[in-house]
């Protein structure tokens, strides 16, 4: 398959029909069997780990060649299979979410044609990303009732699905982009342009006096809590949302939402009920410009939630985020009921 | 052909430049954990890619192009000495713990992270108000810095505001320790043993008074 092929490819492929309620977690359990089906005895070996393995927290958003992901490699796998490998990922994620995951790994190959990304021009490093640089890994058995999990990424994406019966969840994730904005098929695709701009219209939504505390006085260059740093909590900051109007805090929680959607509906909408619970104790914190366009950078942080969007190196093209859940990263909660 | 394919190569390479990853800047980023008695401090250091080769040869003082634990341990107590923890106005020297260092390669591309870990015991601090200050000047011609404070294990700890340059150099912290300190335990151990010696009084008392009335 060629690159366009590729790309028209993963445009096409796969796109989800609604879930039926309960019937999620039974039509991903099918995929991964589905997909499974289409490997060697090999290839099997090689793409299944223990679910307590250290695969687990074994994921990044770097390159391969910086970062050995484990699983398979897409890159080597014939079209069927990668069929069903993105028909699988497709199951356990939203429309939207298959969408944006779909638009970061075309971006990734649109920096790659680029030249992009070759960190200063030194190719022979061995440094390789873009569409056939995504891997596949599933830890544990396929199963509607014990619990599994599905790893899936590259650069700039890492997606982590734990399903344990009717349940599952989607952290810790790590969606991003760069380009952030680029064109494909006439179209203009922007990956993550929904959390940027709606968390611009937040904070343009604010009155003085709740943007004297949502608004840090100092720079934040980079994700505080990115890949490696499991578990922790830092203590929040900014302004709490039981000092948003509603409309304020509806706004706040249809850009969480842009994390949270990325995984099936069912799933998606039970984390929104529990992030709405909690919404008294979230706080919204902003660092740099409001103006939309600017650089700056947003956290989201509740009791079961952290989200940071981060632009990198002073680039407004190159995004990074995380959505974490410290109280059930990688569904601890749902393994030990 | 070639040409149009040569000029939209030419234009591609001009909207992405090589950027996947940190270019010139040196990225400190610093959590602090509190305890009563200790403050834990992660550091994780990351190089850009024009500035990898600089920090690599801080590092790498034999230049034998890798770092021996020896080299690795000297950058790390010459990077805490350029730190200072302060409890409620003291300094606190950092004890180095422990540090890990990325290839030349990683290092190089932008993603390679050299992690330290050190700790400095504080004194345990009496039930009231308290204050951790901490300032990173490692390096400042070239570093972009992050420090946060990681939310307290301990439920005796109640964080307050967090103050910061517009850098993130440094941070200061106001916080309050509650009761159930060890000078709240040895109050309660006092008081527990007054009232049992109260008690037993009583109880001798009465029993006497017993004894003496007729039968």
């Amino acid at each position: 398959m060629n690159r366009r092929e590729w790309i028209i490819f993963l445009a096409l492929a796969a796109s989800p029909a609604p879930s039926v309620k309960g019937n999620v977690t039974a039509n991903v359990v099918g995929a991964a069997n589905a997909f499974l089906a289409t490997l060697s005895p090999a290839e099997q070996a090689k793409c299944t780990f223990g679910f307590t393995s250290s695969q687990r927290t074994g994921w990044s958003n770097l390159p391969t060649g910086i970062f050995k992901r484990n699983g398979l490699r897409f890159g080597d796998l014939k079209p069927p299979q990668r069929e069903a490998a993105l028909k699988l990922v497709a199951a356990a994620l939203s429309r939207e979410g298959y969408q944006k995951v779909t638009d970061i790994m075309n971006g990734d190959e649109v920096l790659k044609n680029a030249g992009g990304g070759r960190t200063g021009g030194r190719p022979s490093q061995g440094i390789r990303f873009g569409l056939d640089e995504y891997y596949i890994a599933l830890l544990g058995t396929p199963s509607a009732s014990t619990p599994w999990m599905i790893q899936f990424g590259g650069h700039h994406l890492a997606i982590n699905v734990t399903i344990a019966g009717a349940s599952s969840v989607m952290t810790p994730s790590l969606p991003a982009a760069q380009p952030a904005k680029y064109i494909l098929n006439g179209q203009t695709v922007r990956p993550l342009g929904r959390e940027n701009d709606k968390g611009f219209a937040l904070i343009n939504a604010l009155n003085a006096a709740q943007l004297k505390k949502a608004v840090l006085n100092y720079e934040v260059k980079d994700l505080v809590l990115g890949p490696g740093n499991d578990g922790k909590v830092i203590q929040p900051e900014g302004i709490l949302a039981s000092e948003l109007d509603a409309s304020q805090q509806a706004m706040l929680l249809d850009i969480a939402h842009e994390w949270v959607g990325i995984l099936n509906d069912e799933a998606a909408n039970a984390k929104m009920a529990e992030i709405k619970a909690n919404l008294p104790q979230t706080y919204f914190a902003w660092s740099g410009a409001t103006k939309n366009g600017g650089l700056a950078y947003y956290r989201i942080q509740g009791p079961t939630l952290i989200i940071e969007y981060a632009p990198q190196s002073g680039d407004v093209d190159h995004i990074h985020t995380i959505y974490r859940d410290p109280t059930n990263d990688y569904g601890a909660k749902l393994v030990t009921k | 052909m070639k040409t149009l394919f040569a000029a939209v190569c030419l234009w591609l390479a001009m909207v992405f430049p090589a950027a996947a990853h940190r270019l010139d800047e040196y990225l400190q980023a610093t959590r602090l954990a509190i305890d009563i008695a200790r403050v834990d401090v992660e550091i994780d250091l990351t190089p850009g890619v024009s500035v990898a080769s600089k920090v690599f040869g801080w590092i790498d003082t034999n230049r034998d192009g890798e770092i021996s634990r020896a080299e690795g341990e000297a950058y790390a107590h010459a990077m805490l000495r350029s730190a200072v923890l302060k409890a409620d106005g003291s300094t606190m020297p950092l004890k180095f713990e422990e540090c890990s260092f990325p290839t030349f390669q990683e290092m190089s591309a932008g993603v390679g992270t050299i992690r330290l870990r050190a700790r400095a015991a504080i004194s345990a601090a009496a039930p009231g108000r308290h204050q951790i200050s901490f300032l990173n000047m490692h390096r400042p011609e070239w570093s972009v810095y992050l420090v946060n404070v990681l939310v307290p294990e301990n439920h005796r700890l109640q964080f307050g505001e967090q103050r910061r340059d517009v850098a993130q150099h440094g941070l200061i912290l106001d916080y309050t320790v509650t009761g159930d300190g060890p000078e709240d335990r040895t109050l309660a151990l006092y008081l527990g043993l007054g009232m049992a010696g109260c008690l037993l009084l009583r109880l001798g008392i009465s029993r006497r008074e017993k004894a003496k009335q007729p039968v």
